[in-house]
Protein backbone atom coordinates (compact mmCIF):
# COMPACT_ATOMS: atom_id res chain seq x y z
CA UNK A 1 0.00 0.00 0.00
CA UNK A 2 1.18 3.55 -0.51
CA UNK A 3 0.41 6.75 1.28
CA UNK A 4 -0.19 9.54 -1.46
CA UNK A 5 -1.51 13.39 -1.24
CA UNK A 6 -4.37 14.15 -3.10
CA UNK A 7 -5.00 17.80 -4.76
CA UNK A 8 -8.36 18.62 -6.30
CA UNK A 9 -9.21 21.16 -8.59
CA UNK A 10 -12.48 22.63 -10.59
CA UNK A 11 -15.03 19.93 -11.59
CA UNK A 12 -12.94 16.97 -9.34
CA UNK A 13 -13.02 19.21 -5.43
CA UNK A 14 -16.69 20.11 -6.24
CA UNK A 15 -17.60 16.14 -7.37
CA UNK A 16 -14.86 14.77 -4.33
CA UNK A 17 -16.66 17.81 -2.08
CA UNK A 18 -12.87 18.61 -0.48
CA UNK A 19 -9.93 19.81 -2.29
CA UNK A 20 -7.55 17.41 -0.25
CA UNK A 21 -6.98 14.41 1.00
CA UNK A 22 -4.37 11.52 1.92
CA UNK A 23 -5.25 8.11 0.20
CA UNK A 24 -4.08 4.83 1.15
CA UNK A 25 -4.11 2.74 -1.64
CA UNK A 26 -3.23 -0.34 -3.67
CA UNK A 27 -2.91 1.54 -7.37
CA UNK A 28 0.26 1.14 -8.77
CA UNK A 29 0.38 3.96 -11.01
CA UNK A 30 -1.91 7.18 -11.00
CA UNK A 31 -3.76 5.43 -13.96
CA UNK A 32 -5.23 2.79 -11.68
CA UNK A 33 -5.48 5.25 -8.62
CA UNK A 34 -7.57 7.76 -10.67
CA UNK A 35 -10.10 4.80 -11.95
CA UNK A 36 -10.17 3.72 -8.35
CA UNK A 37 -10.94 7.60 -7.28
CA UNK A 38 -13.16 7.65 -10.37
CA UNK A 39 -15.52 4.73 -8.91
CA UNK A 40 -14.98 5.91 -4.81
CA UNK A 41 -16.35 9.54 -5.48
CA UNK A 42 -18.19 9.83 -8.56
CA UNK A 43 -16.08 11.81 -10.76
CA UNK A 44 -17.28 12.27 -14.19
CA UNK A 45 -14.45 13.31 -15.90
CA UNK A 46 -12.60 10.28 -17.53
CA UNK A 47 -8.25 10.50 -17.13
CA UNK A 48 -7.93 11.18 -20.49
CA UNK A 49 -9.90 14.40 -20.06
CA UNK A 50 -7.92 15.79 -17.22
CA UNK A 51 -3.92 16.30 -16.40
CA UNK A 52 -2.24 15.00 -13.70
CA UNK A 53 0.78 16.72 -11.55
CA UNK A 54 3.31 14.98 -9.03
CA UNK A 55 5.39 16.93 -6.95
CA UNK A 56 4.72 19.79 -8.27
CA UNK A 57 5.34 18.92 -12.34
CA UNK A 58 3.35 17.82 -14.96
CA UNK A 59 3.44 13.77 -15.35
CA UNK A 60 2.58 10.97 -17.52
CA UNK A 61 -0.50 8.44 -16.44
CA UNK A 62 1.62 5.23 -16.09
CA UNK A 63 4.03 6.81 -13.33
CA UNK A 64 4.58 4.33 -10.74
CA UNK A 65 2.81 5.73 -7.22
CA UNK A 66 5.35 6.67 -4.27
CA UNK A 67 5.35 7.17 -0.81
CA UNK A 68 4.19 10.81 0.05
CA UNK A 69 3.87 12.20 -3.80
CA UNK A 70 1.41 15.14 -3.64
CA UNK A 71 -0.96 13.99 -6.90
CA UNK A 72 -2.75 17.22 -8.84
CA UNK A 73 -5.61 16.28 -10.60
CA UNK A 74 -6.70 19.18 -13.21
CA UNK A 75 -9.39 19.30 -15.51
CA UNK A 76 -9.32 22.27 -18.31
CA UNK A 77 -11.93 25.10 -17.43
CA UNK A 78 -14.13 27.50 -19.37
CA UNK A 79 -15.66 29.79 -17.34
CA UNK A 80 -15.06 33.95 -17.43
CA UNK B 1 -51.01 52.24 -13.05
CA UNK B 2 -49.33 51.47 -15.59
CA UNK B 3 -47.59 54.26 -17.48
CA UNK B 4 -45.69 52.28 -19.98
CA UNK B 5 -47.21 49.84 -22.48
CA UNK B 6 -46.15 47.53 -25.20
CA UNK B 7 -48.62 47.06 -28.61
CA UNK B 8 -48.42 45.08 -31.06
CA UNK B 9 -51.31 46.32 -33.06
CA UNK B 10 -51.78 50.58 -33.78
CA UNK B 11 -51.87 52.84 -30.39
CA UNK B 12 -55.45 54.95 -29.80
CA UNK B 13 -53.19 57.94 -29.21
CA UNK B 14 -56.29 60.27 -28.52
CA UNK B 15 -57.30 57.64 -26.19
CA UNK B 16 -53.71 58.25 -24.40
CA UNK B 17 -53.75 61.59 -24.16
CA UNK B 18 -57.38 61.95 -22.88
CA UNK B 19 -55.56 59.61 -19.75
CA UNK B 20 -53.10 62.88 -19.17
CA UNK B 21 -56.06 64.81 -18.54
CA UNK B 22 -55.56 66.71 -15.70
CA UNK B 23 -57.58 69.89 -13.82
CA UNK B 24 -53.98 70.85 -12.69
CA UNK B 25 -52.62 70.82 -16.22
CA UNK B 26 -52.13 73.41 -18.34
CA UNK B 27 -50.82 72.11 -20.98
CA UNK B 28 -49.42 68.62 -22.64
CA UNK B 29 -46.51 68.03 -24.75
CA UNK B 30 -45.79 64.91 -26.98
CA UNK B 31 -43.71 63.04 -29.54
CA UNK B 32 -44.48 60.29 -31.56
CA UNK B 33 -41.83 58.22 -33.38
CA UNK B 34 -42.35 57.12 -37.07
CA UNK B 35 -40.88 54.64 -39.64
CA UNK B 36 -38.91 56.61 -42.38
CA UNK B 37 -37.70 54.91 -45.49
CA UNK B 38 -34.24 55.12 -45.11
CA UNK B 39 -31.64 54.82 -42.29
CA UNK B 40 -27.66 55.63 -42.99
CA UNK B 41 -27.72 55.96 -46.69
CA UNK B 42 -30.12 52.67 -46.84
CA UNK B 43 -33.48 52.54 -48.81
CA UNK B 44 -36.46 51.14 -46.03
CA UNK B 45 -39.41 49.86 -46.46
CA UNK B 46 -40.18 48.46 -42.62
CA UNK B 47 -38.69 47.13 -39.74
CA UNK B 48 -40.07 44.94 -37.18
CA UNK B 49 -39.44 45.39 -33.08
CA UNK B 50 -38.64 42.71 -30.18
CA UNK B 51 -38.65 42.98 -27.52
CA UNK B 52 -37.96 41.19 -23.77
CA UNK B 53 -41.75 42.40 -22.80
CA UNK B 54 -41.41 41.65 -19.08
CA UNK B 55 -37.95 43.66 -18.81
CA UNK B 56 -39.32 46.44 -20.85
CA UNK B 57 -42.16 47.14 -19.08
CA UNK B 58 -40.51 47.07 -15.75
CA UNK B 59 -37.72 49.33 -17.10
CA UNK B 60 -40.66 51.54 -19.15
CA UNK B 61 -43.03 52.10 -15.96
CA UNK B 62 -39.13 53.07 -14.22
CA UNK B 63 -38.33 55.47 -16.98
CA UNK B 64 -41.77 56.96 -17.18
CA UNK B 65 -41.77 57.58 -13.19
CA UNK B 66 -38.40 59.16 -13.00
CA UNK B 67 -39.60 61.65 -15.75
CA UNK B 68 -42.74 62.50 -13.52
CA UNK B 69 -40.19 63.27 -10.27
CA UNK B 70 -37.08 64.53 -11.71
CA UNK B 71 -39.66 67.13 -13.67
CA UNK B 72 -42.30 67.04 -11.56
CA UNK B 73 -44.79 66.58 -14.42
CA UNK B 74 -48.57 66.04 -13.46
CA UNK B 75 -48.52 62.73 -15.55
CA UNK B 76 -46.88 61.26 -18.21
CA UNK B 77 -47.46 57.95 -20.22
CA UNK B 78 -45.27 55.67 -23.11
CA UNK B 79 -46.32 53.36 -25.60
CA UNK B 80 -43.94 51.38 -27.58
CA UNK B 81 -44.67 49.15 -30.48
CA UNK B 82 -43.61 45.98 -31.01
CA UNK B 83 -43.95 43.67 -34.28
CA UNK B 84 -43.80 44.77 -37.65
CA UNK B 85 -44.13 48.59 -39.29
CA UNK B 86 -44.71 50.02 -42.49
CA UNK B 87 -43.07 53.46 -43.65
CA UNK B 88 -45.06 55.96 -41.73
CA UNK B 89 -46.51 53.70 -39.00
CA UNK B 90 -46.06 55.16 -35.36
CA UNK B 91 -43.36 53.38 -33.23
CA UNK B 92 -43.30 55.00 -30.53
CA UNK B 93 -45.38 57.47 -28.52
CA UNK B 94 -44.40 59.84 -25.55
CA UNK B 95 -46.80 62.49 -23.42
CA UNK B 96 -46.64 64.68 -20.15
CA UNK B 97 -48.78 66.72 -18.91
CA UNK B 98 -47.82 69.80 -16.70
CA UNK B 99 -48.88 73.13 -15.03
CA UNK B 100 -46.31 74.60 -17.31
CA UNK B 101 -44.87 73.63 -21.01
CA UNK B 102 -41.36 73.77 -20.01
CA UNK B 103 -41.40 70.60 -17.26
CA UNK B 104 -43.99 68.72 -20.09
CA UNK B 105 -41.10 69.72 -22.92
CA UNK B 106 -38.80 68.22 -20.35
CA UNK B 107 -39.98 65.37 -19.50
CA UNK B 108 -41.34 63.95 -23.05
CA UNK B 109 -38.00 64.60 -24.16
CA UNK B 110 -35.92 62.59 -20.94
CA UNK B 111 -38.99 59.39 -21.35
CA UNK B 112 -38.13 59.19 -25.59
CA UNK B 113 -33.93 59.57 -25.09
CA UNK B 114 -33.94 56.86 -21.86
CA UNK B 115 -36.38 54.76 -23.73
CA UNK B 116 -34.24 54.43 -26.86
CA UNK B 117 -31.26 54.02 -24.47
CA UNK B 118 -32.37 51.61 -22.09
CA UNK B 119 -35.13 49.51 -22.93
CA UNK B 120 -34.44 45.72 -24.31
CA UNK B 121 -35.69 46.45 -27.74
CA UNK B 122 -34.35 45.62 -30.86
CA UNK B 123 -35.13 46.64 -34.43
CA UNK B 124 -34.83 44.89 -37.29
CA UNK B 125 -34.90 47.09 -40.77
CA UNK B 126 -36.25 45.47 -43.97
CA UNK B 127 -34.29 47.19 -47.09
CA UNK B 128 -35.64 47.94 -50.05
CA UNK B 129 -33.21 45.40 -51.64
CA UNK B 130 -34.77 42.17 -50.30
CA UNK B 131 -32.14 42.22 -47.01
CA UNK B 132 -32.27 42.67 -43.58
CA UNK B 133 -30.16 43.94 -40.26
CA UNK B 134 -30.60 43.63 -36.65
CA UNK B 135 -29.88 47.77 -35.51
CA UNK B 136 -28.60 48.91 -32.31
CA UNK B 137 -29.82 51.93 -30.63
CA UNK B 138 -26.85 53.08 -29.18
CA UNK B 139 -24.94 56.14 -28.56
CA UNK B 140 -28.29 58.20 -28.00
CA UNK B 141 -27.14 61.79 -27.29
CA UNK B 142 -29.22 62.44 -24.14
CA UNK B 143 -30.22 66.35 -23.11
CA UNK B 144 -30.37 65.69 -19.98
CA UNK B 145 -27.01 64.30 -18.98
CA UNK B 146 -26.31 67.68 -20.36
CA UNK B 147 -28.49 69.85 -17.97
CA UNK B 148 -27.38 72.34 -15.03
CA UNK B 149 -23.28 71.32 -16.28
CA UNK B 150 -23.41 74.91 -18.53
CA UNK B 151 -20.81 76.29 -15.89
CA UNK B 152 -18.65 73.09 -16.42
CA UNK B 153 -18.15 73.42 -19.95
CA UNK B 154 -15.48 76.07 -20.12
CA UNK B 155 -13.44 73.01 -17.77
CA UNK B 156 -14.67 70.12 -20.21
CA UNK B 157 -13.50 71.90 -22.95
CA UNK B 158 -9.79 72.01 -22.18
CA UNK B 159 -8.22 68.19 -23.23
CA UNK B 160 -7.58 65.76 -20.61
CA UNK B 161 -3.57 65.08 -19.69
CA UNK B 162 -3.30 61.77 -18.03
CA UNK B 163 -1.21 61.53 -15.20
CA UNK B 164 0.92 58.50 -15.11
CA UNK B 165 3.23 59.63 -12.15
CA UNK B 166 2.57 56.73 -9.58
CA UNK B 167 3.44 53.81 -12.45
CA UNK B 168 6.14 55.52 -13.90
CA UNK B 169 7.46 56.62 -10.46
CA UNK B 170 7.74 52.71 -10.30
CA UNK B 171 12.00 52.45 -11.16
CA UNK B 172 10.95 49.74 -13.37
CA UNK B 173 8.56 51.86 -15.28
CA UNK B 174 9.98 55.65 -15.78
CA UNK B 175 9.22 57.50 -19.02
CA UNK B 176 10.49 55.13 -21.08
CA UNK B 177 8.08 51.92 -19.68
CA UNK B 178 5.05 54.37 -20.33
CA UNK B 179 6.83 55.34 -23.87
CA UNK B 180 6.32 51.51 -24.22
CA UNK B 181 3.02 51.25 -23.78
CA UNK B 182 1.69 54.46 -24.96
CA UNK B 183 3.22 52.52 -28.20
CA UNK B 184 1.27 49.25 -27.44
CA UNK B 185 -1.25 47.45 -29.45
CA UNK B 186 -3.55 45.04 -27.31
CA UNK B 187 -6.33 43.18 -28.36
CA UNK B 188 -8.60 41.89 -25.02
CA UNK B 189 -10.64 38.90 -26.60
CA UNK B 190 -14.62 39.14 -24.39
CA UNK B 191 -15.50 42.05 -22.33
CA UNK B 192 -17.32 39.73 -19.91
CA UNK B 193 -15.77 38.99 -15.86
CA UNK B 194 -12.36 38.30 -17.38
CA UNK B 195 -12.38 41.34 -19.70
CA UNK B 196 -13.86 43.79 -17.38
CA UNK B 197 -10.25 43.95 -15.12
CA UNK B 198 -8.16 43.80 -18.26
CA UNK B 199 -9.34 46.14 -19.74
CA UNK B 200 -10.14 48.92 -16.95
CA UNK B 201 -6.32 48.37 -16.36
CA UNK B 202 -5.20 48.47 -19.41
CA UNK B 203 -6.66 51.80 -20.32
CA UNK B 204 -5.77 53.29 -17.22
CA UNK B 205 -2.16 52.42 -17.92
CA UNK B 206 -2.08 54.33 -21.03
CA UNK B 207 -1.90 51.14 -23.86
CA UNK B 208 -1.52 53.36 -26.97
CA UNK B 209 -4.54 50.98 -29.06
CA UNK B 210 -6.85 48.38 -27.67
CA UNK B 211 -8.93 46.29 -29.75
CA UNK B 212 -12.16 44.46 -28.05
CA UNK B 213 -13.86 41.39 -29.48
CA UNK B 214 -17.12 40.70 -27.83
CA UNK B 215 -20.48 39.25 -29.85
CA UNK B 216 -22.80 39.49 -26.77
CA UNK B 217 -25.03 41.84 -24.91
CA UNK B 218 -25.12 43.06 -21.18
CA UNK B 219 -27.90 40.50 -18.84
CA UNK B 220 -28.45 41.32 -15.70
CA UNK B 221 -27.19 38.31 -14.62
CA UNK B 222 -23.48 39.83 -15.56
CA UNK B 223 -23.38 42.16 -13.59
CA UNK B 224 -22.24 40.15 -10.08
CA UNK B 225 -18.91 40.38 -11.57
CA UNK B 226 -18.43 42.78 -14.72
CA UNK B 227 -18.62 45.37 -12.71
CA UNK B 228 -17.45 48.25 -15.25
CA UNK B 229 -21.45 48.40 -16.04
CA UNK B 230 -24.46 49.56 -15.13
CA UNK B 231 -27.81 48.26 -14.66
CA UNK B 232 -29.31 50.86 -17.21
CA UNK B 233 -26.51 49.18 -19.66
CA UNK B 234 -28.69 45.64 -20.04
CA UNK B 235 -29.16 44.60 -23.52
CA UNK B 236 -26.39 46.80 -25.11
CA UNK B 237 -23.36 45.30 -26.69
CA UNK B 238 -20.33 44.92 -24.26
CA UNK B 239 -18.30 45.59 -26.72
CA UNK B 240 -19.78 48.56 -27.40
CA UNK B 241 -20.13 49.75 -23.68
CA UNK B 242 -16.77 48.67 -23.09
CA UNK B 243 -15.43 50.92 -25.37
CA UNK B 244 -17.16 53.98 -24.23
CA UNK B 245 -16.15 52.48 -20.76
CA UNK B 246 -12.15 53.31 -22.34
CA UNK B 247 -13.07 56.67 -23.84
CA UNK B 248 -14.19 57.96 -20.08
CA UNK B 249 -11.42 56.53 -18.55
CA UNK B 250 -8.89 57.46 -20.56
CA UNK B 251 -9.94 59.34 -23.62
CA UNK B 252 -6.21 59.05 -25.16
CA UNK B 253 -6.51 55.48 -25.35
CA UNK B 254 -7.61 54.53 -28.95
CA UNK B 255 -10.27 51.69 -29.11
CA UNK B 256 -11.24 49.22 -32.09
CA UNK B 257 -14.36 47.22 -31.40
CA UNK B 258 -15.57 43.89 -32.96
CA UNK B 259 -18.61 43.12 -31.81
CA UNK B 260 -18.91 39.51 -33.83
CA UNK B 261 -16.59 36.76 -32.64
CA UNK B 262 -13.62 36.18 -34.96
CA UNK B 263 -13.56 33.45 -36.55
CA UNK B 264 -11.25 30.74 -37.90
CA UNK B 265 -11.28 33.05 -41.23
CA UNK B 266 -9.87 36.83 -40.04
CA UNK B 267 -8.83 35.77 -36.62
CA UNK B 268 -4.64 35.38 -37.96
CA UNK B 269 -4.92 39.05 -39.99
CA UNK B 270 -6.73 40.45 -36.24
CA UNK B 271 -3.61 38.96 -34.29
CA UNK B 272 -0.93 40.39 -36.77
CA UNK B 273 -2.85 43.97 -35.95
CA UNK B 274 -1.59 43.46 -31.95
CA UNK B 275 1.50 43.29 -30.14
CA UNK B 276 -0.23 41.14 -27.24
CA UNK B 277 -3.53 39.21 -27.06
CA UNK B 278 -5.57 38.72 -23.92
CA UNK B 279 -8.36 35.83 -24.17
CA UNK B 280 -11.21 36.48 -21.61
CA UNK B 281 -13.63 34.68 -23.02
CA UNK B 282 -15.56 32.14 -21.39
CA UNK B 283 -15.64 29.80 -24.19
CA UNK B 284 -13.09 26.93 -24.87
CA UNK B 285 -13.11 27.42 -29.22
CA UNK B 286 -12.62 30.45 -28.68
CA UNK B 287 -9.37 29.73 -26.73
CA UNK B 288 -8.18 27.23 -29.15
CA UNK B 289 -8.97 29.67 -31.89
CA UNK B 290 -6.98 32.09 -30.15
CA UNK B 291 -3.71 29.80 -29.07
CA UNK B 292 -3.72 28.53 -33.06
CA UNK B 293 -3.89 32.04 -33.96
CA UNK B 294 -1.43 33.12 -31.92
CA UNK B 295 1.40 30.67 -32.63
CA UNK B 296 0.64 31.07 -36.65
CA UNK B 297 1.16 34.95 -35.88
CA UNK B 298 3.71 35.02 -33.77
CA UNK B 299 1.54 36.97 -31.56
CA UNK B 300 2.04 36.50 -27.28
CA UNK B 301 -1.32 35.71 -25.72
CA UNK B 302 -2.12 35.83 -22.15
CA UNK B 303 -5.12 33.17 -21.28
CA UNK B 304 -6.81 32.45 -18.42
CA UNK B 305 -10.37 30.51 -17.24
CA UNK B 306 -12.01 30.42 -13.93
CA UNK B 307 -14.06 27.34 -12.02
CA UNK B 308 -16.68 28.70 -9.38
CA UNK B 309 -13.15 29.58 -7.09
CA UNK B 310 -10.35 28.70 -8.82
CA UNK B 311 -8.94 30.06 -12.41
CA UNK B 312 -6.05 29.36 -14.64
CA UNK B 313 -3.38 31.43 -16.03
CA UNK B 314 -1.16 30.36 -18.92
CA UNK B 315 1.36 32.90 -20.73
CA UNK B 316 1.66 31.75 -24.51
CA UNK B 317 5.18 33.28 -25.88
CA UNK B 318 3.96 32.13 -29.29
CA UNK B 319 7.76 31.37 -30.18
CA UNK B 320 9.46 28.28 -31.11
CA UNK B 321 9.92 25.86 -28.15
CA UNK B 322 7.14 27.85 -25.70
CA UNK B 323 3.91 25.40 -25.16
CA UNK B 324 1.20 26.68 -26.57
CA UNK B 325 -2.55 25.64 -25.44
CA UNK B 326 -2.49 22.24 -27.30
CA UNK B 327 0.68 21.79 -25.78
CA UNK B 328 -0.98 21.15 -22.37
CA UNK B 329 -4.79 20.05 -23.97
CA UNK B 330 -4.19 18.33 -27.27
CA UNK B 331 -7.92 18.28 -27.54
CA UNK B 332 -10.53 20.66 -27.30
CA UNK B 333 -12.86 19.68 -24.29
CA UNK B 334 -16.25 18.99 -24.73
CA UNK B 335 -19.00 22.03 -23.63
CA UNK B 336 -20.56 19.54 -20.78
CA UNK B 337 -16.87 18.50 -19.58
CA UNK B 338 -14.97 21.64 -18.68
CA UNK B 339 -18.50 24.06 -16.91
CA UNK B 340 -19.61 27.62 -17.05
CA UNK B 341 -20.26 30.48 -15.16
CA UNK B 342 -24.26 29.82 -16.03
CA UNK B 343 -24.70 26.08 -15.13
CA UNK B 344 -21.79 25.53 -12.27
CA UNK B 345 -21.95 29.60 -10.88
CA UNK B 346 -18.98 31.48 -9.58
CA UNK B 347 -18.28 34.09 -7.10
CA UNK B 348 -17.68 37.50 -8.52
CA UNK B 349 -14.03 38.27 -7.57
CA UNK B 350 -12.60 35.18 -8.77
CA UNK B 351 -12.80 36.00 -12.61
CA UNK B 352 -11.76 40.03 -11.03
CA UNK B 353 -8.70 38.28 -9.86
CA UNK B 354 -7.72 36.20 -12.87
CA UNK B 355 -8.39 39.23 -15.00
CA UNK B 356 -6.24 41.03 -12.70
CA UNK B 357 -3.92 39.07 -13.22
CA UNK B 358 -3.98 38.92 -16.85
CA UNK B 359 -3.83 42.76 -16.83
CA UNK B 360 -0.45 42.25 -14.36
CA UNK B 361 1.24 40.09 -16.97
CA UNK B 362 0.05 41.96 -20.43
CA UNK B 363 1.97 45.30 -18.43
CA UNK B 364 4.93 42.93 -17.30
CA UNK B 365 5.66 41.63 -20.47
CA UNK B 366 4.80 44.69 -22.35
CA UNK B 367 7.46 46.80 -20.04
CA UNK B 368 10.25 44.18 -20.60
CA UNK B 369 10.14 43.05 -16.71
CA UNK B 370 10.67 38.92 -15.36
CA UNK B 371 7.67 36.47 -16.14
CA UNK B 372 9.83 34.01 -13.98
CA UNK B 373 6.47 31.24 -14.57
CA UNK B 374 5.78 32.42 -18.26
CA UNK B 375 4.94 29.05 -20.11
CA UNK B 376 3.65 27.19 -16.92
CA UNK B 377 0.29 26.47 -15.99
CA UNK B 378 -0.69 28.34 -12.49
CA UNK B 379 -3.51 27.55 -10.46
CA UNK B 380 -4.85 29.32 -8.76
CA UNK B 381 -7.27 28.36 -5.57
CA UNK B 382 -9.32 31.92 -4.17
CA UNK B 383 -10.15 29.13 -1.49
CA UNK B 384 -7.28 28.62 0.28
CA UNK B 385 -5.04 31.65 -1.36
CA UNK B 386 -2.42 28.99 -2.94
CA UNK B 387 -0.66 29.38 -6.54
CA UNK B 388 0.71 26.35 -7.69
CA UNK B 389 2.95 26.88 -11.11
CA UNK B 390 3.24 23.65 -12.93
CA UNK B 391 6.18 24.18 -16.15
CA UNK B 392 4.44 23.03 -19.23
CA UNK B 393 7.10 20.91 -21.14
CA UNK B 394 6.95 21.58 -24.55
CA UNK B 395 8.87 18.78 -25.86
CA UNK B 396 6.06 16.39 -24.48
CA UNK B 397 3.31 18.63 -26.74
CA UNK B 398 3.10 19.66 -30.22
CA UNK B 399 6.52 18.62 -30.85
CA UNK B 400 5.47 15.26 -31.44
CA UNK B 401 2.98 15.85 -33.80
CA UNK B 402 4.61 18.87 -36.19
CA UNK B 403 5.12 21.80 -33.96
CA UNK B 404 3.07 24.15 -32.51
CA UNK B 405 2.62 25.94 -35.92
CA UNK B 406 1.96 23.06 -37.95
CA UNK B 407 -0.53 21.57 -35.58
CA UNK B 408 -2.46 25.23 -35.07
CA UNK B 409 -2.40 25.67 -39.03
CA UNK B 410 -4.16 22.18 -39.28
CA UNK B 411 -6.79 22.45 -37.24
CA UNK B 412 -7.41 26.40 -38.70
CA UNK B 413 -7.79 24.77 -41.47
CA UNK B 414 -9.89 22.30 -40.39
CA UNK B 415 -12.54 24.86 -38.63
CA UNK B 416 -12.33 26.79 -42.19
CA UNK B 417 -14.10 23.80 -43.23
CA UNK B 418 -16.03 23.35 -40.77
CA UNK B 419 -17.75 26.94 -41.01
CA UNK B 420 -20.73 25.61 -42.75
CA UNK B 421 -22.01 23.29 -39.43
CA UNK B 422 -23.10 26.95 -37.74
CA UNK B 423 -26.64 27.65 -39.51
CA UNK B 424 -28.27 31.04 -38.83
CA UNK B 425 -32.03 31.24 -38.46
CA UNK B 426 -33.90 33.72 -37.23
CA UNK B 427 -36.93 31.22 -35.84
CA UNK B 428 -37.32 27.55 -36.13
CA UNK B 429 -39.86 27.24 -38.20
CA UNK B 430 -37.63 28.98 -40.73
CA UNK B 431 -35.54 25.84 -39.97
CA UNK B 432 -38.37 23.14 -40.14
CA UNK B 433 -39.33 24.91 -43.79
CA UNK B 434 -35.33 24.54 -44.96
CA UNK B 435 -36.10 20.75 -44.50
CA UNK B 436 -34.37 20.87 -41.06
CA UNK B 437 -34.93 18.03 -38.25
CA UNK B 438 -34.16 19.47 -35.04
CA UNK B 439 -32.42 17.89 -32.49
CA UNK B 440 -32.68 19.45 -28.48
CA UNK B 441 -28.85 18.28 -27.38
CA UNK B 442 -29.53 19.85 -24.11
CA UNK B 443 -30.13 18.25 -20.75
CA UNK B 444 -33.44 16.70 -19.28
CA UNK B 445 -33.39 19.46 -16.89
CA UNK B 446 -33.22 22.23 -19.37
CA UNK B 447 -36.23 21.03 -21.49
CA UNK B 448 -38.31 21.10 -18.73
CA UNK B 449 -37.10 24.65 -17.16
CA UNK B 450 -37.21 26.22 -20.59
CA UNK B 451 -38.91 24.72 -23.52
CA UNK B 452 -38.26 24.10 -27.07
CA UNK B 453 -40.13 26.92 -28.94
CA UNK B 454 -41.63 24.31 -31.22
CA UNK B 455 -43.17 21.07 -30.70
CA UNK B 456 -41.59 17.83 -32.22
CA UNK B 457 -37.97 17.73 -32.09
CA UNK B 458 -36.28 14.96 -31.32
CA UNK B 459 -34.07 14.57 -27.64
CA UNK B 460 -30.70 13.44 -27.80
CA UNK B 461 -28.55 15.10 -24.80
CA UNK B 462 -24.81 16.18 -26.25
CA UNK B 463 -22.89 13.74 -24.42
CA UNK B 464 -24.77 10.87 -26.08
CA UNK B 465 -24.53 12.10 -29.74
CA UNK B 466 -21.55 10.30 -30.35
CA UNK B 467 -23.13 6.62 -29.63
CA UNK B 468 -26.46 7.73 -30.73
CA UNK B 469 -24.60 8.61 -34.11
CA UNK B 470 -26.52 5.90 -36.24
CA UNK B 471 -29.85 7.98 -35.44
CA UNK B 472 -29.36 10.75 -37.84
CA UNK B 473 -29.84 8.69 -41.03
CA UNK B 474 -31.39 10.69 -44.12
CA UNK B 475 -32.47 13.89 -44.46
CA UNK B 476 -30.38 17.16 -42.59
CA UNK B 477 -30.39 17.38 -38.88
CA UNK B 478 -30.06 20.98 -36.77
CA UNK B 479 -29.03 20.03 -33.35
CA UNK B 480 -30.25 22.99 -30.91
CA UNK B 481 -28.70 23.90 -27.57
CA UNK B 482 -28.99 27.29 -25.13
CA UNK B 483 -26.08 28.83 -26.81
CA UNK B 484 -25.04 26.93 -30.00
CA UNK B 485 -21.78 25.89 -27.58
CA UNK B 486 -22.66 22.14 -26.93
CA UNK B 487 -24.42 21.72 -30.34
CA UNK B 488 -21.98 23.24 -32.24
CA UNK B 489 -18.96 21.04 -30.63
CA UNK B 490 -21.42 17.97 -30.71
CA UNK B 491 -22.05 18.49 -34.84
CA UNK B 492 -18.14 18.41 -35.34
CA UNK B 493 -18.16 15.32 -33.30
CA UNK B 494 -20.71 13.65 -35.69
CA UNK B 495 -18.69 14.99 -38.68
CA UNK B 496 -15.98 13.27 -37.65
CA UNK B 497 -17.63 9.88 -36.96
CA UNK B 498 -18.77 10.39 -40.44
CA UNK B 499 -22.37 11.58 -40.42
CA UNK B 500 -22.15 14.99 -42.73
CA UNK B 501 -26.05 15.61 -42.80
CA UNK B 502 -25.94 17.40 -39.32
CA UNK B 503 -25.46 21.35 -38.66
CA UNK B 504 -25.84 23.62 -35.63
CA UNK B 505 -28.26 26.26 -34.47
CA UNK B 506 -25.44 29.38 -34.26
CA UNK B 507 -26.62 31.25 -31.09
CA UNK B 508 -28.69 28.36 -30.06
CA UNK B 509 -32.19 29.44 -28.47
CA UNK B 510 -30.69 32.38 -26.53
CA UNK B 511 -29.66 34.25 -30.45
CA UNK B 512 -33.67 33.33 -31.32
CA UNK B 513 -35.18 34.86 -28.64
CA UNK B 514 -32.35 37.78 -27.75
CA UNK B 515 -31.81 38.83 -31.56
CA UNK B 516 -29.15 40.88 -32.67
Amino acid sequence: MTVVNLQYYAQLREQAGTSAEQVDTAARSLRELYEELRIARGFSLAADALKVAVNAQFSAWERPLRDGDTIVFIPPVAGG
Amino acid sequence: MSRFELFSTVVDTNGQRDRLRHPASGGYCAFEGWVRNSNEGREVDGLSYEAYAELAIAEGERIVAEAIERYGVTDARCVHRTGDLKIGDMAVWVGASAPHRDEAFRACRYIIDEIKHRLPIWKKEHYVTGESDWVACTHVYREHEHEGHQHHHHAHAAPFVPDYSRQTRLREVGEAGQAKLAASRVLVIGAGGLGCPVISYLAGAGIGTLGIVDGDRLDASNLHRQTMYDAQDIGELKAELASRRVAALNPTVQVQVWTQPLDAGNAVDVFRQFDLVIECTDDMRSRYLSSDAAVISGTPLILASIYQYEGQLQFVAAKPGAPCLRCLWPQEPSPESVGSCVLSGVLGPVPGVLGAMQANEALKYLLGLPQPHAGALSLVNLIDLSIQHLPIDAAGGCAAHGGCVEVARRALARSVDEREIDLVFDRLDDAIAAGYRLVDVREADELVSDPMPVAGAMHVPSAQVAERAGEFIDGRYLLVCASGRRSGHAARLLRGEGVQNVYSLAGGLHALRVPG
